[in-house]
C-alpha cells in the first residue's frame, strides 16, 4: 500500500511555528522522519493559506527538494499555492491534495498541465455526503469532469473522507467501507486514500492506534490503494506493508461475522476484534470499548 | 395465507433497579420490549412520575405552577408531604436549588439537614437532584449520602467529573446514582461503564439522557433515548440496559411559553391550560421514547400523563 505521512501540517503545535517563522530545520527533520518510517509521499499540509499561501507553499516544497526527492502531496484548498508547489515540484509526479466539485474546474486543467496525480475529495455540494450511493454520485461527476479533460482514470485517487467513529449521530465508517467496495464496478482503474486518523478523533490519544489500524485492514479488504497515515505508528506502517497477515486475516474473518472466543484470543488480537465489532456499528462506540 | 405481522426481536432486557426503601419503594425498568410495545415483549410496570419540591421558594414560577402548592412553597417538607397525600405522587424529586453557587449558595450541611427532614416525612422514594455545578454537587450530595445512610436515595446528576467522589459515596452508604450525560448516547455508555469500573452495582444506577420538553430540543432527547433501548433491547448491549429518568418537569416551566400570562399573549391560548398541556405532552413524547421514571411538576398535567399511561397498558 502507498503510505502518504501526515504528520507535516500547519496546525502542529512544534510545525507550526517553523511554517510561520520560515525554519526549515524542524520541517526537514519530520520529512526525514517520515522517510525512514517507510511512507512513499510527503503531505505538506499549508492549512486554506489565503494569504500568500503561493509563496508558502513554494518555500515548502523547496526546502523539502534540499534533503528528498519523494513526491510530495499538496494540500490546501488555495489554487495558487498548489500552482506554486507543482512548479517546484521537479522530478516525478505531485499529487493535487485535493480535487472537489466546488473548484473541479479550476482545479482538473492545473493538475493536468503540471501532469500531477490528484486526490477526489467526495465532498458534495451540500456537504459530507450520507451514505455510499451519495459518495458514488460524487465520482462519478468528477470522473466525467475529468475524462472530458483528458484525465484518465489512473490519475484520480478517490477520498470518501472518513469521519470519527465515537460519534454516533456523524459516523460514516460503514458507508466509506461500502464506497471502497464498489469503486472498481463505478469508476474502473481509480485509485483510493483515506485520511486515516480522522476515524480515531477524539478518541483518548493512547487509544487512537486501535481504531486507525483496525479500519486500515477493514479498508484493505476492499483493496485500498493508499492512506494518509501517522508514520509514528510503526505497527500500523507494519500492516499496511502486509507484514501482518495473520491479524489481517483476523480482522477480515470478524468482519465476515465469525465471533472468536475472545477469552481464547491473544490480547492484543482480542482488542483488534472488539474493535471491528465497534467500527461495524454492531457495538456502540465508548472510550472504554477495549474493556468491555 | 395469513398475514403475519413482523416483530421485533429482541435479545435484551432493561435491568430492574429499586428506587427507595420499605413498603413504598418503587421498581423501575425490567422492559423486553420498545416502550409500550405490548404485542411483542413485557413491560412488567407503569412508568412512573416523580413529583418535584424545591428546598428554597421558588422565583417566577408561573402562576399556574405556583397554584396547587400554595401555602407550602416555603417548606421542602410540607411541599413533599402534600405530593404524597393530596396528590399521590409515587416519588419526591428534591431539587437542591439554594446549593447553586451562583444563587444563594448554601452549604453542603444545610442541604442534607433538609433532605434528612424530607426523608423522614415520607415513605416514597426520595430523589436528590443537585445543581449540575460539580465542585458543589460532589460537597453536597457526599453529605446527603452520608446523612441518609440505607435509605437508597436516588442521588445526581453524576457526570463524568465527579462520577468518582460521588459514586464512592454512593456504594458506601447504599443509594442509586443518575448517570447524567449530555444527549449523547456514546458518553452515556462510557459513563456507565465507568461507574461499573468504580463499583457501583448495576442495581444501582439509572440513567439521565438530559431532557428538554417539546419545542425546545426534545426530538434530540427523543432520538437518544430510542437509540438507549435499541442498544439495550436488540443489539445486546448490557452498558445500556439501565432505566431512565427524565427531569423534565423544569426545562417545560421555565420557557417563555409556559409562562407567559394570557393578556401578554392572547394568541397562545389560556395561560394555566397552555402550560398544563406543554409539560403533559412532553412528558407524553419521552414516555413514548422509553423514559421509567418523569420528573412532573403540575398535578393536572401528571393526572393526564397517568391517564394516558394506563390506556396504553390497557390495549
Amino acid at each position: 500500500m502507498i503510505l502518504i505521512g501526515e504528520n507535516i501540517n500547519i496546525v502542529s503545535t512544534t510545525l507550526g511555528p517553523a511554517f510561520k517563522a520560515r525554519d526549515p530545520r524542524p520541517i526537514q527533520e519530520m520529512a526525514q522522519a517520515e522517510i525512514e518510517a517507510g511512507i512513499d509521499y510527503i503531505d505538506l499540509n499549508i492549512g486554506p493559506a489565503r494569504k500568500a499561501g503561493d509563496e508558502l507553499m513554494e518555500w515548502a516544497v523547496k526546502i523539502m527538494r534540499e534533503v528528498t526527492d519523494k513526491p510530495l502531496s499538496l494540500d490546501t484548498t488555495n489554487l495558487a499555492a498548489i500552482e506554486a508547489g507543482l512548479k517546484n515540484h521537479g522530478d516525478g509526479r505531485a499529487l493535487v491534495n485535493s480535487i472537489s466539485l466546488d473548484r473541479m474546474e479550476e482545479e482538473f486543467p492545473l493538475a493536468k498541465r503540471y501532469s500531477a496525480e490528484m486526490i477526489g475529495l467526495l465532498w458534495g455540494r451540500e456537504g459530507m455526503p450520507r451514505d455510499a450511493a451519495e459518495r458514488g454520485m460524487i465520482a462519478a461527476e468528477l470522473i466525467y469532469k475529468a475524462n472530458e479533460m483528458g484525465i484518465p482514470n489512473e490519475d484520480i485517487w478517490f477520498d470518501p473522507i472518513v469521519t470519527p467513529a465515537g460519534n454516533v449521530d456523524t459516523n460514516q465508517v460503514q458507508p466509506c467501507l461500502e464506497f471502497m467496495s464498489m469503486l472498481q464496478d463505478i469508476a474502473p482503474g481509480c485509485k483510493s486514500t483515506v485520511g486515516l486518523s480522522n476515524v480515531s478523533n477524539g478518541t483518548p490519544n493512547e487509544l487512537r492506534p486501535y481504531l486507525n489500524r483496525t479500519y486500515l485492514m477493514m479498508l484493505m479488504k476492499y483493496g485500498l490503494y493508499s492512506a494518509i497515515v501517522d508514520v509514528f505508528d510503526s505497527e500500523l506502517i507494519n500492516i499496511a506493508k502486509g507484514k501482518r497477515p495473520e491479524l489481517v486475516n483476523l480482522v477480515h474473518r470478524v468482519m465476515g461475522g465469525e465471533r472468536p472466543d475472545l477469552a481464547a484470543l491473544d490480547q492484543e488480537d482480542a482488542k483488534y476484534a472488539k474493535t471491528v465489532r465497534v467500527l461495524t456499528g454492531e457495538s456502540l462506540y465508548s472510550h472504554s470499548w477495549l474493556e468491555v | 395465507m395469513a398475514l403475519e405481522v413482523p416483530k421485533t426481536q429482541y435479545n435484551g432486557k432493561i435491568r430492574e433497579v429499586v428506587l427507595g426503601k420499605g413498603e413504598k419503594q418503587v421498581t423501575a425498568g425490567g422492559e423486553t420490549a420498545y416502550p409500550f410495545y405490548l404485542f411483542e415483549g413485557e413491560m412488567p410496570r407503569l412508568p412512573r412520575i416523580a413529583m418535584e419540591v424545591y428546598d428554597t421558594p421558588p422565583e417566577e414560577w408561573a402562576e399556574a405552577a405556583l397554584e396547587p402548592f400554595a401555602g407550602v412553597t416555603d417548606d421542602p417538607v410540607a411541599w413533599a408531604k402534600k405530593c404524597v397525600t393530596d396528590y399521590g405522587a409515587e416519588l419526591v424529586a428534591l431539587q437542591l436549588e439554594s446549593t447553586d453557587p451562583n444563587g444563594l449558595d448554601r452549604g453542603a450541611d444545610e442541604a442534607a439537614e433538609v433532605v434528612k427532614k424530607v426523608a423522614d416525612a415520607i415513605d416514597v422514594p426520595l430523589i436528590i437532584w443537585g445543581t449540575g455545578n460539580q465542585e458543589k454537587d460532589t460537597e453536597v450530595l457526599r453529605r446527603v449520602a452520608e446523612t441518609c445512610q440505607g435509605k437508597n436515595l436516588i442521588i445526581g446528576p453524576v457526570v463524568e467529573g465527579d462520577h468518582k467522589k460521588i459514586g464512592a459515596q454512593a456504594i458506601a452508604y447504599k443509594h442509586t446514582v443518575i448517570a447524567s450525560t449530555p444527549i449523547d448516547i456514546n458518553l452515556a455508555k462510557q459513563l456507565n461503564i465507568l461507574l461499573g469500573n468504580l463499583g457501583v452495582p448495576d442495581e444501582q444506577i439509572i440513567m439521565d439522557p438530559t431532557v428538554s420538553g417539546i419545542g425546545y430540543g426534545i426530538e434530540y432527547t427523543y432520538s437518544v433515548m430510542e437509540r438507549m433501548r435499541m442498544a439495550g433491547l436488540v443489539q445486546q448491549d448490557d452498558k445500556l440496559q439501565f432505566p431512565i429518568i427524565c427531569n423534565l418537569a423544569k426545562e417545560v416551566w421555565k420557557t417563555k411559553e409556559a409562562h407567559i400570562p394570557t393578556e401578554e399573549a392572547p394568541a397562545l391560548g389560556n395561560a394555566k391550560k397552555r402550560g398544563i398541556l406543554m409539560e403533559a405532552i412532553s412528558a407524553m413524547v419521552l414516555l413514548l421514547a422509553g423514559g421509567d421514571v418523569i420528573i412532573m411538576r403540575h398535578p393536572e398535567a401528571i393526572r393526564l400523563v397517568r391517564e394516558m399511561i394506563i390506556e396504553l397498558m390497557a390495549s
